[in-house]
């Protein structure tokens, strides 16, 4: 088992000048980072985070590719998606029909992605961005007509996209979206 | 009459340590949380004679949700953001173990690549609880560089992950047979990166909290759990390893890729808060060896959907297409409500603060019978009863620090 237990010991402090030496480090230490700090702050919302495609944001739906099959209402930890009953025309014949369409209430969605990942022909996207403000609760339970189009992005707007990429020097660096693109 | 309020059930345990004076009866009786900054959702009661504590007495459960009676009620595969919110910043190690145990009630086993990729997950969630509980701990007694620090510095452990997953905290990212997403391209460069960082990093934590005369003062010495105390009490994790405990649920029973990786289980034997934040610390080390090591074997080995064949055989070309296109494995929409066979079965693993056991029911429906969970936190709050009283009310912060008590776990 290539996994073993080893014992340590706590590094001893012996010694006339052990605790002037852990002073002296730690001040050390503390004065090079008041000298260069390292700052990852992001000055929010005149700065924003422009988020990897990848990432679990709000989800849209588009109605073109849904069949109608309820997956996604049924798999939903959180019950935030619920299919509608909608009367509609069937193009073809032309008689009415009853459908189901999925829908979500945002007050409840907690961005797992399992519908997104359960949907048979992928109808259902995310956008990476999650950040939008609403201004009552009734506003967070998307009806169909909302869920159909990407949620608009005020932040975008004013704000300037950063990106946080991982350095080996500072941790985290914030740069411009458009610099980190290369990393 | 003096009232000798701990001193018995000391002796009963054999517990040593300051021992307290005799008390006269007019005792404090002092509640710290639940509002307390240094309580986090839980109160300890205790009585303090001067500024000794007597009795220390852990209330808990101000954060319980019932967690076992509300997975009855839902569908296997919707208990893992569920049980996920025990622990958020560890959301991978805390639900890695249900999902082994749901897989063995399948009987499956999933491929290499997703054992790596939960393993991978599992370190970065390590790593970023225990600075979590760094900055946590550096901030009670003081110290709040430290809390600054490791928290900024958990945010790179927070990117990478969102990197794999897609979500910084809450990833749901293991599922009966396998795992939810491929690396990136880019993750293994970035993932490469961060542990040099962390490597150059850990010295200068080193520096200016573990070697800080100042902190050393605060901690050394303060809640000492002897080895014997720590084996009867029933300790797990990095409490239990400082004490000198060689017990750690990758040691003993490993999972997923844990017995391919290399790594060091540290162990102390001092047992005070010291060697408690040492544990810790050496982890950190120990995981970013782990990591390297997962994003190596991965990068190696050919990109294949990291999920059992059982989801993955059958399923139509459009899943494929989107676990090249984007890495995502698409779920067949029977998870949604898949019946698991009768049986019973138990899974352990090694979250940051200790061993988390999961004993899961099925009686052939589509939702547990029974989901029992012992968190690691619930077996190390006992702590606070046995060993705070002899020291000071100055030191509980100390020791409530050391043992990284997280609420929401224990609670459930
Ligand atoms: S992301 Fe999760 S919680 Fe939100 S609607 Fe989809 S399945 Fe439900
Ligand atoms: S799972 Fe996809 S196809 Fe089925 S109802 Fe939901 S969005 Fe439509």
């Amino acid at each position: 088992m290539p996994a073993r237990p080893v014992v340590k010991r706590l590094p001893a402090r012996r010694g006339l000048f052990a605790g002037f030496k852990g002073n002296v480090d730690a001040i050390t230490i503390g004065l090079k980072y008041l000298v260069d700090p390292k700052r990852i702050t992001l000055i929010y919302p005149n700065e924003y985070i422009k988020l990897d495609p990848g990432y679990r944001g709000f989800i849209v739906l588009e109605p073109k590719k849904c069949i109608n099959c309820s997956s996604c209402a049924r798999i939903c930890p959180a019950a935030a998606m619920r299919m509608i009953r909608r009367m509609e025309e069937d193009p073809k014949t032309g008689k009415k029909k009853m459908k189901l369409w999925p829908v979500i209430n945002y007050q409840r969605c907690i961005f797992c992605g399992y519908c997104v990942d359960v949907c048979p022909t992928e109808a259902l996207y995310t956008v990476p961005y999650h950040d939008i403000v609403y201004e009552n609760m009734a506003e967070m339970d998307w009806g169909l007509e909302t869920f159909v189009k990407p949620p608009e992005y005020p932040t975008a707007k004013e704000g300037i996209p950063v990106k946080y990429i991982v350095d080996e020097e500072k941790g985290l660096v914030k740069v411009r979206a458009e610099e980190g693109e290369e990393e | 009459m003096s009232v000798w309020v701990y001193g018995e059930q000391k002796s009963e345990l054999g517990l040593e340590g300051t021992i307290t004076r005799k008390i006269e009866e007019d005792l404090y009786e002092v509640f710290i949380g639940p509002q307390h900054p240094g309580s986090g959702h839980m109160r300890i009661i205790i009585r303090i004679d001067g500024d000794i504590i007597v009795e220390a007495d852990p209330d808990m459960g101000y954060v319980h949700r019932t967690m076992e009676k509300l997975a009855e009620g839902r569908e296997w595969i919707k208990n893992v953001p569920l049980f996920e919110r025990m622990a958020i910043q560890d959301a991978c190690n805390v639900t890695v173990s249900y999902i082994i145990a749901l897989e063995r009630i399948l009987d499956i086993e999933p491929p290499p690549r997703a054992k790596y990729l939960r393993t991978l997950l599992c370190e970065i969630n390590r790593i970023a609880a225990h600075l979590y509980g760094f900055g946590i701990f550096g901030v009670f007694i003081g110290h709040s560089t430290m809390y600054m620090w490791s928290f900024a510095d958990r945010e790179v452990m927070v990117e990478l992950a969102e990197r794999l997953t897609g979500a910084r905290l809450t990833h749901s990212y293991p599922i009966p047979g396998g795992a939810r997403k491929d690396i990136p391209q880019d993750f293994p460069q970035a993932a490469r990166k961060a542990v040099r960082y962390f490597r150059r990093r850990l010295e200068e934590y080193r520096k200016i909290f573990l070697d800080n005369p100042v902190t050393r003062k605060r901690l050394e010495g303060v809640g000492i759990i002897p080895k014997k105390i720590a084996a009867e009490l029933g300790v797990v994790g990095p409490v239990a390893r400082a004490s000198g405990i060689k017990y750690d649920a990758r040691l003993a029973e490993p999972y997923d890729a844990y017995d391919e990786v290399e790594f060091e289980v540290p162990v102390f034997e001092e047992g005070d808060a010291l060697a408690r934040a040492w544990v810790k610390f050496e982890e950190i080390k120990q995981s970013l060896r782990i990591i390297e090591q997962a994003v190596d074997w991965l990068e190696r080995h050919p990109r294949e959907a990291p999920i059992h064949d059982r989801f993955w055989a059958k399923s139509p070309p459009l899943w494929k297409k989107v676990f090249e296109a984007e890495g995502r494995v698409k779920l067949l929409p029977l998870m949604a409500n898949m019946k698991l066979p009768p049986g019973r079965a138990m899974a352990r693993s090694e979250t940051a603060r200790g061993e988390i056991i999961y004993y899961v029911e099925s009686d052939g429906k589509s939702t547990p019978y029974r989901v029992r969970i012992v968190s690691p936190s619930a077996r190390n709050a006992i702590v606070f009863k046995y060993i705070a009283p002899g020291y000071k009310v100055m030191d509980l912060p100390t020791i409530y620090g050391s043992i990284d008590y997280f609420p929401p776990e224990a609670d459930r």
